[in-house]
């Protein structure tokens, strides 16, 4: 794409009200958000600073930390390819597809095609997956809401975390109305239901479930993802064949840094403290077949460049909401699907070399690098890319200001010569003081036309006639003496963290009910009267129980396996997390994790004394990498895909219910 | 006592603003500071850097070097981004090469931004300056994030006397100049720039003031062109109003 190209789309943009609206919308909503939950966040910049120093270092030793991940992963029994392109990437899952086992169909009747559930992720956007998957005669399906709404559309997304980002709720009520035959609406929470219920269809029925993975854990083999729609458990737990796609970047070295580094994605993201569904995958569940595609499709090239930093990159997309730029462009203008400032580095090196030209479009204000949970250089990055320092640098001729037109390189240079020695400025100095008047006898400020650029939207000052340098001979100084510097302005006392006096279980019930969950202390002894009593004040006569369900529930009837018809599972929690009000649930106890999924409520019962703190006090329980997979959950599931608006409810529970066992009480 | 600094003035209020030149210079003396102007110097090169010509700013950046080297005590800029071009940017434009990455480090050690000085290095804050009526403050992009300037000129500025400060709607938004960004995207940059002075005229304010004058000459640019009476000032010709 040419710089044309861009300002051509960039044009379009900007006069397309609707695509204004829902861009501002974005800003506005996504910054308050994200500034909200820094606030309450004391040493986010402590940890911005720690979460910047890991990942230098996992750049910087990006082999070795591979070989160990990869190592990890394979005795954990998750098969691994590594893929150098799109090409084999999909070559690789060419040949997964190829060993499924399928129902024989009746002969003669042709089989339908392989049906494959997608949850987001951008590096099979990067690859263009979908259409790969197509061409070969599969049939993939996007299931985060925002992306089965671009694909619907035939679109790409336009912003890396909210794909519909340039729609309103008119156009959705349209799309759905013409593509999935449902009456007109405009109703957010209907469209959502509408989706969900299409979509569970898919998540039963696919043969393969592909996920991305938001960062891999070297020291255990874990593959975390993160969802708030449910759909990335969804992928990765009900279809036999879970296909991970991952970029080799995405590592960090431990558990620790894990809880880190979630601790800024969600903030950054969302402005959640933590995102709903945190899926922990260590090894194939029973039954299933796990593999994981280790992409590199340029990453070496950016890694060995002067933009490797740009591997820091955790796809928050805080940086596309901050960016002025993208509020008046929007994600399709930049022709590639990584938008914004990071998109602006990182596609030249992944998506195409002639997009480096979009990094002339900054102002360099750097709102880039201020919200960037990471503390990547960005602006840094794009003044690099415009003196040439591409990954491609080392074959191609290094070109300095790619996209800036000849006139304007012309009068740099020309401005540089003049600015060689002092005497010759100051000649220019006088000479422009001179013609400026002469062009504006009157006004101090000069109307250009608009092809100068500058004259599109504002007037240019005039030269001084006599420039500063002219006057300086003549200025006298009265220096006022003084009898000693003074003391230096007392900086800001540094505001100590609100110190709390709330007990743990106190504090994981305000997060839980700020998220929109329900608890009630119980003891142990009352525990059955009391879950029988609230299931029956549900109407619900059948629960989807897991080994700690099935012991709690009794006169109500049970199943321990999905069925469609049942509305309500009750699940054991193995931990709870204090900070976030989220819970620790894992694949050891039956189907933990389906009963958790499937059903609109979710009713967990967790014991008081198993509340720790934080995320990293509960990553240090063993059963976090010795179950086959785990989900910190938080809250119920829900979607803010349209418009930005919170719905409650999408692919996961809607109803979040947490029985908490007192076990301080006396039995 | 006094001390004796440098003054780098930029090549933008050396040619286009020299009365923010001379407020300085008092604002300077008022505070015990003396003023002394190496006559060489011309552009910083941060133009051609941010556009990428990095082969065409580095005679610049060398010629400034080389006039700076010549001379001791800090040198004072008043502007965020030239000040951050050369504290900051130097080290990059010369990061492959060793002799002239040393003598940008020990200049880069030197820089000061003009209203960092005052208040962090000479301890100022009050300098009896008066300005009767409204005054909304523009945080320049690179001076607020670059060189981490905020509290400075917010503190110089509110003991001006008989002064309202009002406090402009999404203040810390880029005003769209960008160096040849507004020239290369003027759409974008329009855009910017409209939003800013929708912005500043929600305060009510006729007097906008920033501590950069890029930014100075953008805003008075579009504000002029769109037939509207606020002036922009730099904050030096605020703080030399007696």
């Amino acid at each position: 794409m040419t710089i044309k190209t861009f300002r051509a789309r960039i044009r379009q943009s900007i006069v397309d009200d609707n695509l204004q609206l829902a861009l501002d919308n974005n800003a506005a909503r996504r910054r308050e958000g994200r500034l909200a939950a820094f606030a309450s966040f004391p040493d986010h910049q402590e940890r911005r600073a720690r979460a910047h120093a890991v990942k230098a270092d996992v750049v910087a030793h990006l082999d070795q930390y591979l070989d160990q991940f990869i190592a990890r992963l394979t005795a954990n029994g998750i098969r691994v390819h590594r893929a150098a392109d799109a090409g084999e990437a999909l070559r690789i899952f060419m040949e997964i597809a190829s060993t499924i086992q399928r129902p024989q169909a009746d002969s003669g009747v042709e089989s339908r095609p392989i049906l494959v559930a997608k949850s987001k992720s951008m590096l099979s956007e990067e690859i263009d997956f979908n259409h790969a998957l197509q061409a070969s005669g599969m049939c993939a399906v996007e299931t985060d809401l925002g992306e089965y709404i671009v694909q619907l559309r035939g679109e790409r997304p336009s912003h890396i975390i909210t794909p519909a980002v340039h729609l309103r709720r008119g156009d959705v009520g349209r799309l759905f109305a013409d593509k999935l035959g449902i009456p007109y609406t405009e109703d957010i929470p209907v469209l959502t239901n509408t989706a969900r219920k299409v979509l569970r269809d898919i998540f039963l029925t696919a043969d393969i479930g592909i996920s991305g993975v938001n960062f891999g854990v070297v020291e255990s083999g874990t593959l975390a993802l993160v969802t708030n729609e449910g759909n990335g458990r969804m992928c990765t737990t009900i279809p036999p064949v879970h296909v991970a796609l991952m970029g080799i970047e995405r590592l960090v070295p431990s558990l620790d840094d894990l809880a880190l580094f979630l601790s800024l994605l969600a903030r950054s993201a969302t402005g959640q403290k933590l995102s709903v569904y945190t899926s922990l995958i260590n090894s194939p569940l029973p039954g299933q077949t796990r593999h994981l595609i280790l992409l590199d499709n340029g990453r070496s090239a950016l890694q060995a460049s002067p933009l490797a930093e740009s591997l820091f990159c955790i796809r928050c997309g805080a940086c596309l909401n901050a960016c002025p730029v993208f509020r008046e462009a929007g994600g399709h203008a930049y022709g590639s699907v990584y938008p914004g400032p990071i998109g602006s580095v990182i596609s030249c090196a992944l998506v195409d070399p002639q997009l480096s030209s979009l990094a002339q479009a900054s102002s360099l204000c750097g709102a880039c690098n201020e919200a960037c949970p990471v503390d990547i250089d960005l602006p840094g990055m794009l003044l690099r890319i415009r003196s040439g320092h591409t990954p491609q640098m080392t074959t191609m001729e290094t070109k300095e200001g790619v996209g800036i037109p000849f006139a304007v390189k012309l009068g740099l240079k020309g401005f540089s010569l003049a600015a060689a020695t002092s005497g010759l400025f100051a000649i220019f100095q006088t000479l422009g003081g001179l013609l400026s008047r002469i062009y504006s006898p009157r006004r101090s400020y000069m109307h250009l036309p608009a092809w100068t650029g500058w004259g599109y939207s504002k007037d240019f000052p005039r030269l001084a006639v006599r420039p500063f340098r002219a006057h300086w001979g003549k200025i006298v100084q009265h220096v006022v003496e003084r009898s000693a510097p003074l003391q230096e302005n007392q900086k800001p006392s540094k505001t100590s963290p609100l110190t709390s006096n709330k007990t743990i279980s106190e504090q994981f019930i305000e997060e839980l009910t700020a998220l929109g969950g329900h608890s009630y202390i119980v003891s142990k002894k009352e525990l059955p009267a009391r879950l029988a009593e609230f299931l029956q004040s549900k109407s619900i006569d059948r629960v989807f129980v897991d080994d700690d369900g099935a012991r709690f529930v009794t006169g109500i009837s049970t199943v321990r396996r999905p069925d469609p018809s049942v509305r309500a599972g009750v699940t054991g929690a193995l931990a709870g997390v204090a900070e976030t009000g989220s819970l620790l649930l894992t694949s050891l106890g039956g189907e933990t994790l389906k009963a958790s999924l499937l059903p609109e409520v979710h009713i967990a019962v967790l014991k008081v004394s198993r509340i720790l703190s934080a995320l990293p006090d509960v990553f240090r329980l063993p059963e976090v990498t010795t179950a086959s997979a785990g989900v910190v959950i938080t809250g119920p599931s829900r979607t803010a895909d349209i418009e930005m608006t919170l719905t409650i409810g999408v692919h996961g529970p809607g109803e979040l219910h947490v029985f908490l066992i007192d076990d301080s009480l006396p039995v | 006592m006094s001390e004796t600094i440098q003054l780098f003035i930029t090549c933008l209020i050396d040619s286009f603003f020299p009365r923010v030149g001379e407020a300085m210079v008092n604002v300077l003396n008022r505070a015990g500071v003396r003023v002394e102007f190496p006559s060489a110097q011309t552009c910083c090169g941060q133009p051609p850097f941010n556009a990428g010509f990095r082969s065409t700013a580095a005679p610049m950046a060398r010629h400034t070097i080389r006039v700076f080297e010549k001379t001791s005590g800090a040198i004072i800029i008043p502007s965020g981004s030239c000040a951050a071009m050369v504290r900051y940017g130097y080290l990059e434009l010369f990061k492959d090469d060793p002799a002239w990455l040393e003598r940008a480090r020990a200049l880069s050690g030197r820089i000061y931004e003009f209203t960092e000085y005052l208040v962090d290095m000479c301890g100022i804050t009050e300098l009896s300056a008066r300005w009767p009526g409204k005054l909304t403050y523009h945080p320049s992009c690179h001076l607020l994030r670059s060189l981490g300037v905020d509290r400075q000129p917010r503190a110089l500025l509110s003991f001006v006397k008989e002064a309202e400060i009002i406090e402009l709607p999404e203040r810390e938004d880029c005003c769209g100049f960008g160096g040849v960004f507004s020239v290369e995207h003027p759409e974008l940059s329009a855009e910017f720039l409209k939003r800013k002075i929708a912005n500043i005229d929600k305060t009510g304010s006729p007097t906008l003031v920033v501590a950069d004058t890029g930014c100075l000459m953008h805003i008075q640019g579009g504000l002029t062109r769109q037939g509207k009476n606020q002036r922009v000032l730099h904050i030096a010709e605020v703080l030399d109003n007696l």
